[in-house]
């Protein structure tokens, strides 16, 4: 089944634009199917359900359903790692 | 990065600042100044920084930058601009804790209009955040010229 991801940011105009670009790329690479959701932060209630959260900005709320911050994909930093987390939790492993 | 990317007009150099607000109402300010963006685009920039802040930390030693921006309704047409301060000043931590800060050198004040348009120049704007050693030649940057020769390279 697909799989949903929320990318998220402030104002889902710069970060998450960045970050949901990486993500359907990562995917496309490993051959998962996925339903990308761009949108705010305070959106984020509204558009679940879904299998993932990525967001770039600080997410306070436990909304159930596992969170990995993108600001890797911003920075440069620990991407590696990033992409290894983002891809255990869509192949369900 | 495409001559025609970048918008000379909105580089600056040799910013002095007391703190993050101040930076961010200056060059905010230019961009409205220059017809970039409306009235409301300084202080939706200032309050959109306090609730969602664009510090980057790229590491310890490591020059850093931060990326101000704000809601499309308050642009006009799309821009980048470049500050290069001539002291760090701190800016909160993009996704960080609230008392997590980092000392930004140089930053890249956005105006956008339509992100999936603007995707090139946005991953542009990372591409330079990634690249240290492109991040300090810039931050050391005197002029406009040297700001647009070192990003030229790319």
């Amino acid at each position: 089944m697909k799989k949903k991801v929320i990318v998220c940011c402030g104002g889902a105009v710069a970060t998450s634009t960045i970050a949901a670009n990486k993500v359907v790329e990562l995917c496309r690479n490993n051959g998962i199917d996925i339903e990308l959701c761009q949108c705010r932060i305070n959106e984020i209630a509204s558009n679940l359900p879904a299998d993932l959260i990525v967001p770039t900005s600080k997410v306070k709320q436990d909304y159930g359903v596992p969170l990995i911050t993108a600001m890797p994909f911003i920075s440069g930093i620990g991407v590696e790692k990033t992409e290894k987390a983002i891809l255990k939790v869509l192949k369900g492993e | 990065m495409r001559i025609e990317e970048l918008n000379s007009e909105l580089i600056f150099t040799g910013l002095e600042a007391e703190n993050s607000d101040a930076v961010m109402e200056w060059m905010g300010r230019e961009f409205v100044r220059q017809g970039y963006t409306k009235d409301s685009y300084v202080a939706a920039l200032l309050a959109r920084e306090k609730e969602y802040p664009t510090g980057l930390d790229l590491g310890q030693g490591n020059i850093c930058a931060a990326i101000p921006h704000t809601d499309a309704e308050h642009v006009i047409k799309p821009g980048t601009g470049i500050g290069i301060l001539k002291h760090p000043v701190s800016f909160h931590v993009m996704g960080g804790d609230e008392e997590e800060l980092v000392q930004v050198s140089v930053v890249f004040m956005l105006a956008i209009k339509d992100p999936g348009k603007q995707l090139d120049r946005l991953q542009n704007i990372i591409g330079i955040i990634q690249d240290q050693k492109l991040l300090r030649e810039l931050s050391k940057a005197s002029s406009k010229e040297e700001v647009l020769k070192c990003l030229h390279q790319l």
